[in-house]
């Protein structure tokens, strides 16, 4: 008879108590690791190539620049490729279809994006070509439907036609992937000319302008250069790299990381309590059998070892399916929450620091019984009842 | 009947009593439930908090106009000739000096500095005009003064002073190249209103570049009757594509959308947590009744019945889950409740709020307390009032 044998005979002796402290592991692994899913996505910002930076206005990233700073900035040392944006507050037939649409200038905007998202040849000669032509992300096309060539109205909750329309219609030209996994392609972007013709009101502005230096080190110097050029103007800019600009937006929303370790600590705590405890009561029952074992001659250390690996065995036995849970949770969840929530899954360093808390809750709840057992005096232990 | 009831009290009162002989595992009972219901009641004390402060804003009485299809004030324009149609409106109440009680409003967006965070945030910026406060109700000035028209000073809502650093009586603010000098502190009866920074609407057109254009439009009304007659008096003029809500059900709205959101969040966690917690109570009340196997068959061969164990045990567990539900939500007012927090609203600008712990609320925490405790100590009561009389002395 193996150690391993022991130990799995020992933890399955009482079945129903032995299930009850699986199912409540699982569920707080469960919980850790979607919490832990969700803080990741809500930094998912964080993987961006580290060169690109974002130039907005200085008094709100809401309020717009004028398009002759992209001349002016693309024209600077340093910047290598720079791409202009505008937000466009689109949705589709239902105010609560919100979509995220931008206008952009398509040569500039696909030199930019090119390594982030894939574009098929004749999709980026026709986008450059059709006034009303629209790329959508593949994601987006398929919650909708959308097919290539299709023709689909976009409203804007911001924006209004000359004509009094709130609506604009587009021409799906090309629908593209994404270059890497955590890419989300929950967006689409269409033509800046076609968009600044036929608005109402904030002819010729843009939102924010995209650029990439090439390298980090060039960045500060840029920032610099730009902000210096348009200090004292009607429209100061702030230019900042496009990471921390996204840290900051997250942060705005508040402090999600320490929602999610309140949260996951307190269920974790709730479990490490109820499994310690039992593991306490369940060695304690079998004190006339530890006795044995001692006088059959098991060192202290191996019955040490044979409590620690049952604690440790039951967290696994229950933690391991839980983060199995937590992942197909995410994944049911994820399709409706890409707008809130992109890059939406269980990651390898999430299911890295679940087994690392698995093994540190079953140290934990075993260590006290182990010891207690490993003290053990054979005779006093087979004189007890 | 009367005996049965004796009974069942004999017993409940043992295993009471014999509590402390069982204080760990009891204990951690107490504690996991007690958890439970901290999670449970922070989310629905944030939910609610959030949500007094959005409705407590919006008045039956006060009519809100923006364009059609923007769902929030920042996103709706409001061109003057339009301004001056809603003046000529019917329904609307008149202010002091005889002028109708309406106030076009500029809403823009400016960044400020969490404290919390370090990090920059949206603040709304309000254009308003001497109406503006009139309109509303419950607006007090508690620092400082209100602002000059045609200069370039700002008044800030309290909670917006509290969470936000730089905007103190008398500092001075930039936006862009523009300096702002804080003039007053005012206070809104806790409302969302608490969380902007007014300025004179003149000034504040002039220098985000919007001459003679607005984004909303306020009108108090003769009563809250007076909505549907003003809401048809601007659907029949071609003139006016813009919509018409009462404030209270624009804030309403606003408050659904976030709130939905931590409400959906909160309680599936908090139940997800119960199982764990129904797990542990259930061993607890097992082994409860295991330790209690020779005295509960003493009590049958005595001619106790099995009822009186079930009563016995379930009560013990419901107790032990009250007892953590009360804990939790004590613990849920002594360090949630009153707690300030801001984030991003559904109008794109920060709103700034409290935890709001209520009765209700913690009632709810409460009998969630009661269900894992009716459930942990369910199946064990069964396995208490069936237990056969020969196996308990036999062991």
């Amino acid at each position: 008879m193996n150690d391993l044998l022991l130990i799995r005979k020992n933890l399955f002796r009482r079945k129903l108590r032995t299930g009850l402290m699986i199912g409540s592991i699982l569920t707080a692994f469960a919980i850790f690791g979607a919490l832990a899913s969700v803080e990741h996505s809500f930094n998912a910002g964080q993987s961006l190539a580290p060169d690109r930076l974002v130039v907005f206005n200085k008094i709100n990233f809401t309020q717009p620049l004028p398009i002759a700073y992209y001349d002016r900035v693309r024209a600077i040392e340093g910047v290598r490729q720079v791409a202009h944006l505008n937000w466009f507050g689109g949705y589709y037939q239902d105010p609560k279809n919100f979509l995220i649409v931008m206008a952009v200038e398509p040569a500039s905007y696909m030199e930019v994006y090119g390594d982030e998202i894939d574009i098929l040849s004749e999709a980026r000669e026709a986008f450059l070509r059709e006034r009303t032509g629209a790329l959508v992300g593949a994601a987006m096309a398929k919650k909708w439907g959308w097919k290539l060539g299709d023709h689909v109205p976009i409203a804007s909750n911001v924006f209004v036609q000359k004509n009094g329309s709130r609506s604009w219609d587009f021409t799906i030209v090309g629908i593209f992937t994404g270059r890497k996994a955590e890419v989300d392609t929950n967006f689409m972007v269409f033509q800046y000319k076609y968009f600044d013709e036929t608005r109402l009101f904030g002819k010729g502005e843009i939102g924010w302008m995209l650029l990439r230096t090439g390298s980090q080190a060039l960045n500060d110097r840029v920032g610099r250069t730009i902000d210096q050029m348009f200090a004292n103007s009607p429209y100061e800019t702030a230019t900042d790299t496009e990471r921390a600009f996204n840290k900051a937006f997250v942060a705005q929303f508040g402090n999600i990381a320490l929602i999610v370790r309140l949260v996951g600590g307190a269920a974790l705590a709730t479990i490490l309590m109820i499994v310690g405890n039992t593991m306490m009561m369940s060695i304690r029952e079998r004190t006339r059998e530890i006795g044995v074992l001692k006088a059959l001659g098991f060192s202290g250390g191996r019955i040490l070892r044979l409590v620690l690996g049952e604690s440790i065995l039951l967290a696994l036995i229950g933690g391991l399916p839980g983060l199995g849970v937590a992942a197909l949770f995410i994944l049911a969840v994820r399709g409706s929450l890409t707008g809130f929530l992109p890059q939406l899954f269980v990651s390898p360093d999430i299911a890295l620091a679940g087994l690392a808390l698995m093994l540190v809750l079953g140290i934990i709840t075993g260590l006290i019984p182990a010891l207690s057992a490993m003290r053990l005096q054979a005779a006093a232990a087979l004189g007890r009842n | 009947m009367r005996s049965l009831l004796l009974q069942i009290a004999a017993v409940t009162l043992m295993n009471l009593k014999s509590l402390p002989q069982r204080l760990w595992p009891s204990l951690s009972t107490v504690v996991a439930v007690a958890l439970v219901v901290v999670v449970l009641l922070a989310f629905l004390a944030m939910t609610n908090g959030f949500q007094q402060t959005l409705m407590s804003a919006g008045a039956q009485d006060v009519a809100i106009i923006l364009r059609g299809g923007s769902q929030a004030e920042v996103a709706s324009v409001v061109a003057r000739d339009q301004v001056r149609l809603i003046e000529e409106a019917p329904g609307i109440a008149k202010i002091a000096d005889g002028k109708p009680a309406v106030s076009a409003e500029l809403y823009l967006i400016v960044d400020g500095v969490k404290r919390s965070s370090g990090t920059k945030a949206n603040l709304p910026l309000r254009g308003i005009g001497r109406q503006g406060v009139e309109v509303r109700r419950g607006i007090a000035l508690v620092a400082g003064r209100m602002f000059a028209p045609g200069s370039s000073e700002i008044v800030v809502g309290k909670a917006l002073l509290r969470e936000f650093d730089g905007f103190g009586l008398g500092q001075t603010v930039m936006f862009g190249t523009g300096r702002w000098t804080v003039v007053g502190v005012f206070a809104a009866e806790g409302s969302v209103f608490e969380s902007e920074i007014w300025a004179d609407l003149p000034v504040v057109q002039n220098f985000f570049r919007r001459d003679n254009v607005f984004q909303t439009v306020r009108a108090r009304l003769g009563s809250p009757e007076a909505l549907a007659e003003l809401k048809h008096y601007v659907d029949t003029d071609p003139r006016l594509k813009l919509e018409v809500k009462s404030e209270a059900a624009y804030f309403a709205d606003q408050a659904s959308r976030t709130a939905d959101l931590i409400h959906k969040l909160g309680w599936p966690l908090a139940i997800a947590m119960a199982f764990g917690a129904v797990a542990g109570a259930l061993n607890t009340m097992y082994s409860a009744v295991a330790t209690r196997v020779t005295e509960i068959a003493t009590l049958r061969a005595i001619g106790f019945g099995g009822l009186a164990s079930f009563v016995g045990t379930l009560v013990e567990s419901l107790l032990l889950a009250a007892l953590g539900g009360v804990v939790g939500a004590v613990a849920t007012l002594l360090i949630f409740d009153g707690l300030t927090a801001s984030t991003l609203g559904a109008s794109f600008t920060q709103i700034v709020f409290r935890f709001r712990l209520t009765p209700s609320i913690a009632a709810e925490g409460l009998i969630l307390a009661l269900i894992v405790g009716l459930i942990g100590g369910l199946f064990p009561a069964i396995c208490a009032a069936r237990m056969p009389i020969v196996f308990g002395l036999y062991d």
